[in-house]
């Protein structure tokens, strides 16, 4: 059911997306249609890591959820993360940090996410790809077997490759932006 | 006395402002649940300047209180009022160097000249503090990087680079007893025959180099790193270093903390004579 209603929300902002990829020029109206798209991918990469860190989600399901958050991503993208007690960064593929998440000795975790986020301009990049950065906050609490619990609230900040690309639908060539996300910075931050 | 009407009525539609700038904010603050049950406060979120991009925006009057994007055209872009709201919270409040009377003076500038910064117009770039693994030890390095623009889009280059044991390396004075102590001005007539003797003490080869010459770390670092002497672990620190406004430089940092006053803020700001700015560039990158 989620799956589906994934597919169907990215069928229709790609179809809306298309109408608007007549030129290469961002236009504030663009922007926003790029926005909503780039910012259902970083949801559906919620809802992955929520699936990923279940205790109760079977090794094989879990598996497949990882392949399916690996393709939101470019090639090569890392996650970054830091504490606020090790402001040093260690570097992860993106592969890896969903397999580490999905080994964390949690019996239950809760990932949740703020409803305050904020998309930068894009910007474009001498390979002629626009670039933006999305950051969004989220509070992560892990519970073992035993009753500890654990919780941080981290920042995120989202890389978004944007990209025109070109589709053939019914023998006619359709053009479309198309949105992958990249690097993560992730930064353990003060709540309130 | 022609004067107190126009102040009495500056500091009226100064209130008025200041009380519309927190209504306007309220309703956002209200929808600021996270998703799922959690019942923290997130407010500070919202006020925190969450990137650079949103620190220019903020500065330049291009964002609603809600965080929507102005766009030229819009009845609020670059207004004066909403530039004056966004300014006073930029600065790091907990800095005592950045007094009111500063801060009062600087935002007068930017909002009567006016000023607006301007992410491609150059005189501008960002300290890099990272760690390297540097001969079997870990050493903190600051790389100096600015954007350059390219034919198509633009990129961040390094431009210059400070690293401690590159100092270290070059800053003994030269030392006594040094034989020879120099190449004496009649060397040329036997073809410098007597180079030879100074490379027998490579330690201290600059002591005859030109009074002019002053180690390049930049180039010292490429060439570490290419032969793989050096290696980058991570990034601990960014800062950003503004030349963009006349007679005034700022520096901004982020800060991770507690209450409002938090993401990226100006952590110095220093009026500028002519001349001085070269001046304090060159401190910045430790020339």
């Amino acid at each position: 059911m989620l799956k589906h209603k994934i597919v169907l929300t990215l069928a229709a902002m790609l179809i809306c997306l298309a109408s608007l990829a007549q030129t290469g020029e961002i236009t504030p109206e663009r922007k926003r249609a790029i926005d909503s798209l780039a910012l259902e991918k970083v949801r559906d990469l919620g809802r992955y890591i929520t699936i990923i860190g279940n205790k109760e989600t079977p090794f094989s399901e879990g598996n497949r959820v990882i392949d399916r958050a690996v393709e939101l991503f470019a090639e090569g993208s890392e996650i970054g993360v830091s504490s606020l007690f090790r402001t040093e960064l260690q570097y992860f593929p993106v592969r890896r940090y969903f397999e580490r998440l999905m080994a964390l000795n949690y019996d239950k975790v809760s990932v949740q996410w703020y409803k305050v986020q904020y998309i930068s301009d894009l910007e474009l990049q001498p390979d002629g790809r626009y670039v933006g950065i999305i950051t969004i906050f989220q509070r992560f609490e892990g519970t073992t077997a035993e009753g500890m619990t654990y919780s941080d609230v981290t920042k995120k900040d989202i890389t978004v490759y944007v990209e025109r690309k070109k589709t053939q639908i019914s023998g006619r060539e359709i053009e479309f932006w198309d949105v992958l996300l990249g690097d993560i910075r992730v930064k353990e931050t003060k709540a309130l | 006395m022609t004067g107190y009407p126009t102040a009495f009525a500056y500091r009226i539609a100064r209130s008025v402002w200041v009380g519309l700038f927190f209504f306007l904010l309220l309703p956002h603050l209200a929808f600021a649940q996270p998703v799922g049950d959690y019942t923290g406060d997130p407010s500070a979120f919202y006020a925190q300047t969450k990137q650079l991009n949103q620190f220019i925006r903020r500065f330049n009057g291009e964002e609603a209180l809600g965080g929507n994007r102005f766009y030229p055209g819009n009845a609020l872009y670059h207004d004066r009022n909403l530039r004056k709201g966004y300014l006073e919270t930029l600065f790091d409040l907990s800095n005592p160097e950045l007094t009111p009377s500063l801060r009062n003076s600087f935002t007068q500038q930017a909002l009567d000249k006016p000023f607006f910064l301007d992410f491609h117009g150059g005189n501008w770039f960002a300290e890099v503090h990272a760690t390297v693994l540097y001969q079997g030890k870990e050493e903190d390095i600051t790389l100096f990087m600015k954007l350059e623009e390219e034919k198509v889009g633009s990129e961040w280059v390094f431009f210059d680079v400070y690293f401690a044991p590159f100092d270290k390396l070059f800053a003994s004075p030269d030392p006594e007893g040094l034989q020879p102590a120099f190449l004496h001005p009649l060397s040329h007539e036997l073809d410098f025959m007597n180079l030879s003797k100074i490379f027998r003490n490579q330690q201290y080869l600059e002591s005859y180099a030109a009074r002019e010459f002053r180690p390049d770390h930049f180039t010292l670092f490429l060439w570490e790193a290419k032969r793989k002497a050096l290696t980058f672990k991570g990034v601990n620190e960014v800062k950003f270093h503004f030349f963009q406004m006349d007679g005034w430089y700022i520096e901004v940092s982020e800060f991770n903390r507690e209450g409002r006053n938090r993401g990226w803020l100006i952590s110095q700001a220093l009026p500028l004579e002519s001349g001085q700015s070269d001046l304090l560039t060159r401190f910045i990158l430790r020339k």
